[in-house]
């Protein structure tokens, strides 16, 4: 892997490199890529913006040359967009049949006019028009769909309003808008009419309904009466029983859920039952407004809203507006929100305040969330120092060449460090660099030389061994040559393929050795960092985005060495959080784990949204960068496609996990549990049945069964009501990088790799530990320290992991550690007995640590818990 | 729906025990989820009337526990004016799949006769409770007298 200096590839896996590629070309067309830029940008203006247009001039029959030519034209084509400057091909000689294959890439318009001329050239003479053809770009979108994909077509030419005079072949391509954003004009531009709306627009969380608004002058028709409502309404219209109510709809109430109208954290209470009703329950009976001051409540009503009775006497409320109806009183807007409905008659709602958008309806829950949100927001300049004190292995600069047991490098060589913290030897002998060590290239890892013996190497670099026990030198190898030992599944020595180091530079191998030359400019503004890079990421081939990235934040021009990438991924990683997103939520109050939410369809588009974040997860693996806020462990696990254990679920729902424990541990025959295959799920208020396994509902859980029902639950919990959105995400993230080249890691090591470590503060640590049945001065307590103490910070990251179950720490370090009811120092209780492995309690920050005899003992086996994943102490 | 069949069978036993102390359940066929009652309290100062209360069971239930929830007013150090209440076998920790709802509202009974200062909701109450429980009795049985349900007749 050695490049040379002036290598034409500019991936930049090799620093020198960075310096020569990223020179003028890049300046240059900065400008018009922010021309070309977004169609976030087009959405948020009043004018659409450009794209870009490959246009390609094939061929052209000339036929109607009539009389005036005495010989064959010598023709070439011109094109003009929209009246702008011209573009020209190339004269063909004495032709009628003339074929170009010229390439225009022109910026165009859904709405741009594109005048093509096919003209002869004359010495002397302005050139003789031969026919002509304006295309209505619009029309041929509308035809394709808004996709120009090596799109080929003939336009006939004319002169003047006479006849055909030929026909010329054009080709289009690289063109993809959503037409659902480009109504049809009658008339130029109706920028007035847009122009109110510009604050409403764009920023609707969702990009195909942004520009939409551009159709404010006709108002927006509200969504298709759903069966229900509409059954209510006529009900209460005409006073039809309750039988033609009940026979004309077979859903009830979730109407309103689905249309996302309700806040997603519908208490159990009204909204649930509704579900298995029949159509009696449905707020479709015989309202009776007298009933109203049944009311308990003395807040009034939001505007359009009406509560009404059903035929058991419960409360429902009919929301005029939307004509839905729900089981919960609404709540009025928080101050400076404004409901407002889009084009497609779905209903958003804009807060004022933050000048943002959601689909949810905000309650109070929401707004608690948003500001928790906000608050870790507004730290995260904090946060992004502390992001710059982490990396996956030290700073080996800190080692002094004196103490570098490998000795001073060879004459001729330097050691450096990229903009990313990744070491490389420079050669100024040869003018190369390279990743791998000089002194121990070719060996995959070193073992320890046997005793009295020492490794040099000579002024060429050449190394020899030294036997001080004999006080010989000699060439060769005394370990007998590398790998001994049992072999691995990747053809190396166990011992090694266990290290971190080497999984990580197989893993860099892959990725540098699919790396695509040139670079892929990603331009954002700061205020619009989410939809953005969700506009660009999306539009650009998935492959395009292992290119060596450039960044830029618009108004801050300034060169990418990776620091600008590093904030990109760094502040969008934040924003993917963002409650009011609706796509991902924390796993549980102990700590920032994130994981699919459920309820997140109330963004109709967050498929696509979860597709964007799997590419730009991958991108932050392959570029090797991190991210603010890391995902749970079982959820790494599904990334990595391996199998999940009852034991995964405690990181995330501990009470789910106590009761499956709790079944598993006990007799279940004689206290009446009526379990059977079957589980329910409620999201969105709605509340779903689903079979653990064909006919799950007849199948009483036993003793004897018990085994395959825990096991099913297991992976129903981790699966319901994330399916959809994983696959998404694992499709958006394979795009990028194929899930095969993360095999080597398992799930801790990939959220190392995505959240870097920090550099573990021992002291800290220890005295913000708490003992339970032991002292702070027990044998064993004390052993465990001085362990903590001799094992490298990538040994201690994974206790970490394995006793809180992440291996970040809280911006305050240990004394801010959570659990999942709050505040939870790192605690060591004494359990079981010296034969027992260690165990954790994740949700407690707590290790259980049996009274071992020596420190030999407790040494072996905490190393086999933390090295052991699978299968360890699992119960 | 799999928490329905085991509520079903819990709702039989219930009704067919009989108990004096919780009575008038109601329970909306559309919906398990949700029961009322009444408390009816055999000790005073709470045995001047009857306590309305809702459970609320999760759709995951028994993986999760019952919430429950005091709609009359109670004048109680433990349940605050909301009418939430503290109980310690409904709480994350102690809560298994096994645990009937009949002891749920057992735990209840004996926390409203026998309150827990030294973990209280309304410590204005727990306070009083400790160190002037003659006062406290008498608040709590005009409380009671003036806010209660009528208790259903035997």
């Amino acid at each position: 892997m050695i490049r040379s200096y002036g290598g034409q590839n500019s991936d930049c896996q090799t620093p020198y490199l960075c310096h020569c590629s990223l020179t003028s070309p890049v300046i240059k067309t900065s400008l018009h890529d922010n021309y070309i830029m977004g169609e976030a940008a087009s959405a948020a203006s009043a004018n659409p913006q450009f794209s870009q247009l490959k246009v390609t001039v094939n061929s052209a029959k000339i036929t109607g040359s009539g009389g005036v030519f005495s010989s064959k034209p010598d023709p070439f084509v011109e094109i003009c967009v929209d009246s702008q400057p011209s573009r020209k091909t190339d004269a063909q000689k004495k032709t009628t049949n003339p074929k170009w294959d010229d390439d225009f890439t022109l910026l165009v318009t859904p709405y741009s006019r594109l005048d093509v001329r096919v003209q002869s050239q004359n010495t002397i003479r302005a050139p003789t028009l031969l026919g002509q053809v304006s295309i209505e770009l619009y029309n041929i979108l509308l035809e394709n769909q808004g996709k120009l994909n090596d799109l080929t077509k003939s336009f006939e030419i004319k002169l003047d309003a006479k006849g055909k005079t030929g026909e010329v072949s054009l080709s289009f391509n690289g063109m993809d808008v959503n037409m659902t954003r480009f109504p049809k004009r009658n008339e130029r531009r109706q920028t007035n009419a847009s122009r109110n709306d510009k604050k409403s627009r764009g920023q609707v969380p969702n990009n195909s309904n942004a520009s939409g608004s551009r159709n404010r002058r006709a108002p927006p028709v509200p969504p298709a009466p759903k069966r229900t409502t509409q059954s209510g309404g006529s009900a209460s219209a005409s006073g039809a029983t309750v039988s033609a109510a009940a026979s004309s709809s077979g859903t009830t109430t979730p109407v309103a859920q689905q249309n996302g109208t309700v806040p997603a954290t519908n208490g159990t209470g009204g909204a649930t039952h509704s579900d298995e009703s029949d159509g009696q329950t449905g707020p479709a009976g015989h309202p009776t407004q007298a009933q109203q001051n049944q009311s308990n409540s003395t807040e009034p009503l939001p505007a359009g809203w009406e509560m009404r009775t059903d035929a058991h006497g419960r409360s429902y409320y009919v929301d005029h507006n939307t004509r839905t109806t729900t089981w919960e009183r609404p709540q009025p807007l928080p101050p400076g929100w404004e409901r407002r409905v889009d084009p497609r008659g779905r209903v958003y709602y804009v807060d004022h305040n933050t000048r943002t958008t959601t689909w949810q309806r905000p309650n109070t829950d929401m707004l608690n969330n948003y500001s928790a949100w906000q608050d870790h927001r507004n730290n995260r300049n904090i946060q992004l120092e502390h992001l710059q004190n982490r990396f996956l292995f030290p700073n080996p600069q800190q080692v002094t060449p004196d103490n570098d047991p490998l000795g001073s490098l060879p004459e001729g060589w330097e050691k450096r460090i990229d903009p990313n913290g990744r070491v490389y030897f420079v050669n100024h002998k040869n003018r190369t660099t390279q990743w791998e060590d000089p002194r121990t290239q070719g060996i995959v890892q070193e073992d320890p030389l046997p005793e009295g013996w020492e490794m040099r190497y000579t002024a060429d670099g050449v190394r020899y061994f030294v036997d001080h026990n004999t006080k010989t030198t000699t060439f060769q190898d005394p370990r007998g040559g590398q790998g001994k030992g049992p072999k691995g599944a990747y053809g190396v020595p166990l011992q090694y393929e266990r290290s971190f180091r080497w999984k990580l530079g197989q893993f860099r191998y892959l990725c540098t050795s699919n790396a695509l030359p040139g670079h892929v400019k990603i331009t954002v503004s700061r205020d619009n960092l989410f939809e953005d890079s969700f506009q660009q990421i999306m539009r650009l081939q998935p492959f395009d985005l292992r290119r060596r990235l450039y960044i830029i934040f618009k108004g801050e021009e300034g060169l990418d060495y990776g620091g600008v990438a590093r904030e990109w991924f760094f502040h969008l990683s934040h924003d993917v959080l963002n409650p009011m997103y609706c796509l991902f939520e924390y796993a549980s109050t102990s700590n920032y784990c994130l994981q699919i939410n459920a309820a997140s369809s109330v963004n109709p588009d967050h498929l696509v949204y979860f597709r964007f974040i799997g590419r730009f997860i991958a991108m932050a693996l392959y570029h090797g960068k991190f991210i603010d806020s890391g995902f749970t462990l079982p959820f790494y696990k599904r990334m990595l496609s391996k199998k999940l254990y009852l034991k995964d679920i405690e990181t995330i729902d501990p009470e789910f996990y106590n009761s499956l424990v709790w079944i598993r541990d006990n007799n279940i025959e004689e206290c009446g549990l009526e379990l059977f295959f079957t589980a329910d799920f409620e999201v969105l208020g709605k509340v779903e049945q689903h079979d653990l396994k064909e006919g799950g509902s007849e199948i009483k859980v036993t003793e004897e069964n018990k085994e395959e029902y825990i096991d099913l639950m297991t992976n129903w919990r981790f699966s319901r009501g994330v399916e959809e959105q994983s696959k998404a995400f694992l499709d958006g993230f394979s795009e990028v990088v194929p899930l095969q080249w993360l095999q080597y890691f398992d799930e801790r090591e990939l959220e190392l790799m995505l959240c870097g470590m920090q550099e573990m503060d021992v002291d800290d640590w220890e005295r913000n530990t708490i003992y339970r049945h032991y002292q702070r001065n027990s044998k064993q307590v004390m052993w465990f320290w001085k362990f903590v103490r001799e094992i490298d910070n990538e040994k201690k990251i994974r206790l970490l992991q394995f006793v809180t179950g992440t291996c970040r720490l809280p911006v305050g370090g240990f004394a801010e550690l959570m659990g999942s009811n709050g505040p939870q120092r790192f605690c060591i209780e004494k359990v079981g007995k010296e034969t027992w492995l260690p165990r954790s309690h994740t949700c407690f920050n707590r290790l259980d640590l049996p009274p071992y005899r020596s420190y030999e003992q407790l040494v072996e086996k905490l190393t086999m818990a933390i090295e052991e994943t699978e299968g360890f102490g699992q119960e | 729906m799999a928490a329905t069949r085991r509520l079903q069978k819990e709702l039989g036993d219930l009704r067919k025990s009989d108990v004096k102390y919780f009575r008038n359940i109601q329970v909306d066929e559309s919906n398990i989820l949700l029961w009322q009652g009444l408390i009816v309290p055999d000790q005073p100062p709470y045995n001047k009337g009857a306590f309305k209360i809702e459970i609320t069971f999760p759709a995951e239930y028994p993986f999760k526990p019952p919430k429950v929830n005091f709609k009359t007013k109670i004048y109680h150090p433990n349940i605050d004016e909301k009418g939430q209440v503290c109980l310690p076998i409904i709480s994350p920790e102690n809560w298994k799949p096994a645990t009937k709802t009949d002891q749920v509202i057992q735990s209840l009974i004996d926390l409203v006769h026998c309150p827990e200062p030294e973990h209280p909701l309304r410590a204005d109450v727990a306070e009083e409770f400790s160190k002037n429980n003659a006062k406290f009795m008498k608040n709590a049985e005009d409380f009671t007298k003036k806010n209660a349900e009528k208790r259903p007749a035997d």
